[in-house]
């Protein structure tokens, strides 16, 4: 069994983690991330707010970046990224 | 053979001897008593339920709620809920030993019957479609329950909503309807044909009585329904009766976070759970008046008949 159940429901998704019984909410930003750097591995930490910027169709500025960030850390936190 | 069709002398005299054995949805209760007012509450509010010889039928839970010695039969009674010769409760006032059962009862269910996800909610079903009204306590929920099962929606369950973990269906478990304060005089008010018990009062939950659940949702009792949507109602003063839509992913959160035993059941029950959201339709919804709520329910019931014939 795979460690990490994904379902997504729209742009948004739940996750459970098998090691540890937890269940976690991907708001939809979070979720896009993930699914990019799934897309895209090679994908680096820099790259992500630009690609995820354009997908949201939104300016890749500072407030953005730093919303990338957290969910960058918030999906890393859960196990299902490491770092870009 | 039917509850009611014991006498009352032999239904205590059973209840103080050997228990009654009843079946409520797939589970199988046998309940000891000495005390009248549990001999009452049963007569009053499990008429229409199928009993059995005791002493030869399988239950799945015992259950026993007498005094707890004779010194308390005096002084301030009061009543203990025993689970297989267990006393998983605090004593309780005697004027509360009917809706102790029905709460130990609820206990007995959420902490075994792990064969279902079981979601504290409401649940109640027309044409063929279950709504399921998970909410906090405060939220109107057993208020909208009763006025939906009073207004010909079947009645699943009041308290305890029970998702077969083969099937995703919801398997019924309709016993009687719990009612608190207000709701107690506005449920009689809105029908003539509630039954509702006499009530217990300075309870955790303030005053709590029991409505009788309807002939037919006991008749039906082995009918599993689809699940068709999660709402999550909300009484509020002067609104209008309002269905907004809500993220079915934070819907599943919600579930993750109040069914009895979703870690419980581990990688199955984010199965089960993310498939009953998948199927149902979710919303937030705002009352102030019954009527109101129930056009507004039978609305979404009539769109999904009307969807299922195009």
């Amino acid at each position: 069994m795979l460690r990490f159940q994904i379902k997504c429901f729209g742009d948004e998704a739940v996750v459970f983690d098998t090691a540890s019984g937890d269940t976690h909410y991907l708001a939809p930003l979070t979720y896009a991330l993930y699914t990019t750097s799934r897309k895209h591995p090679e994908m680096n930490a820099c790259e992500a707010p630009v690609k995820l910027a354009r997908m949201f169709n939104v300016a890749a500025d500072a407030s953005f970046t730093k919303l990338t960030d957290e969910a960058m850390s918030s999906l890393q936190h859960i196990g299902l990224l490491s770092r870009l | 053979m039917k509850l009611l069709q014991l006498s009352a002398t032999d239904l205590r005299k059973q209840l103080a001897g050997p228990g009654v054995w009843l079946r409520t949805g797939p589970f199988s209760l046998k309940v000891q008593s000495k005390l009248p007012r549990v001999a009452e509450g049963l007569l009053e509010l499990y008429g229409q339920f199928e009993v059995r010889d005791p002493n030869l039928a399988f239950a799945d839970f015992h259950v026993e709620i007498n005094s707890p010695g004779l010194l308390r039969r005096w002084f301030r009674p009061q009543v203990n809920f025993s689970f297989d010769g267990e006393q998983p409760f605090k004593p309780l006032p005697l004027d509360q030993a009917y809706p102790m059962l029905e709460w130990g009862l609820n206990w007995c269910i959420s902490m075994h019957a792990h064969q279902y996800l079981i979601i504290h909610a409401g649940v109640v079903e027309k044409n063929g479609l279950a709504a399921i009204l998970p909410a906090p306590p405060g939220s109107g929920k057993s208020t909208l329950t009763a006025g939906l099962v009073l207004s010909g929606w079947r009645l699943l369950s009041d308290e305890l909503t029970l998702i077969d973990r083969k099937t995703g269906l919801i398997r019924p478990l309709p016993r009687p309807v719990s009612l608190k304060n207000e709701s107690i005089p506005l449920i009689r008010e809105f029908s003539a044909e509630a039954f509702i018990n006499r009530a217990s009062h300075d309870t955790s939950k303030g005053t709590v009585a029991h409505m009788r659940p309807p002939k037919e949702s006991v008749r039906r009792q082995h009918e599993s329904a689809r699940p068709g949507w999660m709402i999550f109602p909300k009484w509020t003063a002067d609104s209008p009766a309002t269905l907004t839509p809500r993220s079915k992913a934070q819907t599943f959160m919600f579930l993750a976070q109040n069914a009895f035993n979703y870690s419980q059941l581990g990688a199955d029950g984010f199965r089960v759970g993310t498939h009953l959201i998948e199927q149902t339709e979710c919303y937030d919804f705002q009352y102030s008046r019954l009527e109101q709520a129930i056009t507004t329910f039978n609305q979404l019931a009539d769109r999904a008949l009307d969807s299922n014939a195009a």
